[in-house]
């Protein structure tokens, strides 16, 4: 189990290591966009900088957490010690290697691609290289889950899987086939690309295998924190679960929903017809079913555990709470953002409604909400919940804990809510510098001032989760309590087969695909809408050497 | 994943609820987007079932050629980045290029390096930036007497050939890099009109930042890298493309930025490009 622990933990600690910088990076981007002046207002800076936060938040912060907490879970929820450690760690090297890649070139201003990478900008082969080096690493881990799973099940025939490794082995197969549209692209258009082996791009290829990831990854970086929901906050509320039947299902439902829809993100791309791009909003809609029916079960585990606890009436139960607890006070706060981001989220996903905020900073608003907003926020609190737990190391000050979640928090939401305003009165995102003398411009300008205050909070409150993680590392050791998972309210004897494994599910899920996706990639095989790499990134003789 | 043996007893109705599941959602988000969207159109008469299919795809069922007279073709060069283009650039033979360039050194001096203001540095340019000018000169797209006469002399062979000797030329233009170190004073605060339009344009007269394709920095396919040119001669560049007698950027866009600009701004980005040792027209100075 020691090994295990040690897994865990330095996956966690690349992950709040890389954190820190990226958001000072934030922090500066909005500053740099604001109409207050900026330190190093160079607008290469800026598209670097939104390159690294953007690839560090995407890729490196949330792999390196779900990594660690898939990690974790695995050791405690099936209480043995992980299978296949070695190829763990060697996982855990590629992947950082990949990290180290992709931030020096970023920084050496080699890359300004943006974390999404759209073609016919072009990159450093190098930023490729670490990317993929990266997200390549990252699938060893979903080997060793998918294996640690398949042989506790042979080893216990006829039991249910742990609703916590059932979910973790969601998000590894949810992560797989996510990955699979940025690594084909990677492979096959970008890399050859960069590396001067072709002249030419698909650009509309390259976009639409990025979408296949470019949604789907959402919902990989949102399962660590749906675990949470479901498996750790009834238990720090003092409750159990609603049901545990109803979290298999969310879970299944993320991994079938979620991949093929990304589409939405190319819905004013002129590469694909109305009738697909249609099919895909459709599509988009079922992923509202698992995120209502997980709202409508962490309430009613919430509701048992107020009750449990004396609360009393209709909403006496939300008072008696213990919102003192980090992880209880952190699934309020992110019920909160997910619910507003949400919403967003309906405008975003449907096709009619897309067109009024396509490309504005709503979009970027929308997502820092969501994901920085109520996923992070959970992810805080994963990280209160689980380090002591793996060092044995108490944490210092829960109270502490709790001013950096309403700090992070207020933060975000004094941050998104301008900024989604902002977007409506149509700011463009991914823009270094607006033009505040232009007087439509700088009717904006107050907003994005707000905007800025909300991202120095942001930053306190980055800083003091480092103050707090360090704290306690550096505190004595005292025995700690195991990591116990809340029990259902009727812990199941038995499960049918199709919800305890993935067999079926991956199934319907290739249908799915080669349903939404079959088409649009296809058709590029035959149209010829290959365009020159734009970006000059060697002199063309050098291309004729070869 | 196998099932479990012992569950596997267990009532599974999840099959039939998922493939069923499946079957629907595809016949109805399929009936919907290709039967029912794609069909009706906003001021044009509704689709019959197969053309909205295509319609939905996103290609077309029309496939009989168009009736309609087609405009006259004028564009601004022969020149487009097809693979085909851009390999024969890169197929340049420079030591061909080397005897070819014996006709440029009277104006573009020895080994490209240019003394005179009136005449382009040629060493160290991209070459895609080369060849496309000599076809231009070539068809008449680009207007000169002395390098229409000059391009018309070579092939597209030789051109691609003297174009691959000039870029590998040392000690002209500086090699391109996508290297820029962040410095403050690049964002439209700047008051150097020369920098501020280099580093950060003027959004309110549609005018991109220079460097955004010129350098320092980034460079795009076909823009030529304006460090160390001659100030002289960039400013009066941007004055034909301002009056439009030079007219030969694929997409206008140089037409349209430079009309933008005053002439004290054309003298700034002269400036501020320019290399500062370049000396005002020295007539036939020695080779």
């Amino acid at each position: 189990m020691q090994n295990s622990s040690r897994l865990a933990l330095y996956h966690y600690w690349v992950a709040f290591a890389a954190f820190l910088p990226a958001v000072v990076l934030g922090a500066w981007q909005m500053l740099m966009r604001s109409p207050l002046p900026a330190p190093l207002d160079d607008s290469n800076a800026y598209y670097a900088s939104v390159t690294l936060h953007g690839s560090v938040m995407a890729y490196v912060v949330t792999t390196f957490f779900a990594m660690g907490f898939g990690y974790a879970v695995t050791a405690t929820s099936l209480e043995r010690p992980i299978r296949g450690v070695a190829a763990a760690w060697i996982g855990f090297v590629i992947c950082l290697i990949g990290t180290a890649m992709v931030a020096v070139i970023v920084l050496a201003g080699r890359a300004s691609v943006l974390y999404t990478f759209y073609p016919p900008l072009l990159a450093s082969a190098w930023y490729y290289l670490g990317a993929f080096l990266l997200i390549g690493g990252s699938m060893i881990w979903v080997v060793v889950m998918i294996y640690n799973m398949a042989a506790w099940k042979r080893d216990n025939p006829g039991k249910p899987v742990p609703l916590p490794m059932f979910a973790i082995t969601a998000t590894a197969l949810l992560w797989a086939w996510a990955a699979s549209g940025v690594i084909i692209e990677l492979l096959g258009v970008l890399l050859p690309g960069a590396f001067g082996l072709t002249t030419q791009i698909d650009a509309g290829l390259a976009r639409t295998l990025f979408s296949v990831t470019l949604h789907a990854i959402v919902y990989f970086w949102l399962m660590p924190a749906y675990i949470a929901f479901y498996t750790l906050v009834p238990q720090a509320a003092g409750g159990r679960l609603y049901s545990d039947t109803m979290g298999r299902l969310t879970f299944i439902m993320f991994l079938v929903f979620s991949l093929p829809v990304g589409m939405h993100h190319l819905f004013e791309d002129p590469e694909h017809g109305a009738g697909l791009k249609f099919i895909q909003s459709f599509l988009t809609f079922f992923v509202a079913l698992p995120t209502l029916l997980t709202v409508f079960s962490i309430c009613a585990s919430l509701e048992i555990a107020g009750r449990a606890r004396g609360g009393r009436g209709l909403l006496g139960w939300i008072a008696a709470l213990p919102w003192n607890e980090p992880m209880v006070l952190a699934v309020g706060l992110s019920l909160v953002m997910l619910g507003l981001g949400g919403f967003g989220g309906l405008i975003n996903m449907s096709y009619a409604m897309n067109g009024m905020i396509h490309n504005t900073s709503w979009v970027t608003a929308h997502f820092h909400l969501i994901f920085g907003g109520a996923v992070v926020i959970m992810y805080f609190a994963i990280a209160y919940e689980m380090w002591p737990r793996i060092t044995g190391k108490p944490l210092r000050s829960k109270a502490l804990a709790c001013v950096q979640l309403w700090l992070w928090f207020a933060g975000m939401m004094i941050t998104t809510v301008p900024w989604h305003i902002t977007g409506l009165m149509g700011q463009p995102r991914r823009v270094a510098v607006f033009d505040y003398s232009d007087p439509f411009v700088a009717s904006m300008g107050p907003l994005v001032i707000v905007s800025v205050i909300g991202g120095a909070i942001l930053l306190v409150s980055a800083i003091l989760l480092i103050v707090i993680l360090v704290r306690s590392q550096l505190g004595e050791r005292r025995l700690e309590a195991p990591l116990r998972y809340a029990l259902a309210l009727n812990p199941p004897k038995t499960v049918p087969a199709s919800l305890n494994g993935f067999a079926l599910w991956n199934a319907v899920l290739l249908v799915l695909k080669l349903f939404a996706y079959g088409y649009p990639i296809g058709q590029f095989f035959v149209l010829k809408s290959k365009v020159p790499t734009y970006e000059v990134v060697q002199p063309s003789t050098i291309v004729g050497a070869r | 994943m196998k099932g479990a043996h012992g569950s596997s007893r267990l009532h599974n109705p999840w099959p039939t609820i998922g493939w069923g599941m499946l079957a629907g959602v595809v016949a109805v988000s399929g009936v919907l987007g290709f039967g029912v969207l794609s069909r009706y159109q906003q001021n044009a008469p509704t689709l019959g079932l197969w053309n909205a299919i295509c319609r939905g795809l996103g290609i077309s069922a029309d496939t009989t050629p168009s009736t309609e007279a087609q405009p006259a073709l004028r564009t601004p060069t022969r020149i487009a980045w097809t693979t085909a283009t851009l390999e024969r650039i890169a197929s340049g033979n420079a030591q061909h290029g080397s005897f070819i360039a014996m006709n440029c050194t009277a104006c573009h001096g020895n080994g490209g390096v240019s003394v005179q203001t009136q005449f382009p540095t040629l060493a160290g340019m991209d070459a895609a930036v080369i060849y496309k000018q000599l076809d231009d000169y070539r068809s008449g797209k680009r207007i000169s007497q002395v390098m229409g006469a000059m391009a018309q002399a070579l092939s597209g062979e030789d051109s691609a050939d003297v174009a691959a000797y000039f870029a590998a030329r040392p000690g002209g233009l500086p090699a391109l890099s996508g290297y820029r170190i962040p410095e403050s004073g690049r964002s439209l605060r700047e008051s150097d009109p020369g920098k501020r339009l280099v580093y950060a344009g003027d959004p309110q007269r549609g005018i991109p930042p220079c460097s955004a394709c010129h350098g320092p920095g980034g460079f795009k396919l076909g823009a030529p890298a304006l460090q160390e040119q001659h100030a002289a001669y960039i400013e009066r560049q941007l004055g034909e493309f301002a009056q439009g007698s030079r007219q030969n950027d694929i997409f206008e866009q140089m037409r349209a930025i430079a009309k933008e600009l005053t002439p004290e701004e054309m003298h700034a980005l002269g400036a501020f490009y320019g290399t500062r040792n370049s000396q005002p027209a020295v007539a036939l100075a020695p080779p």
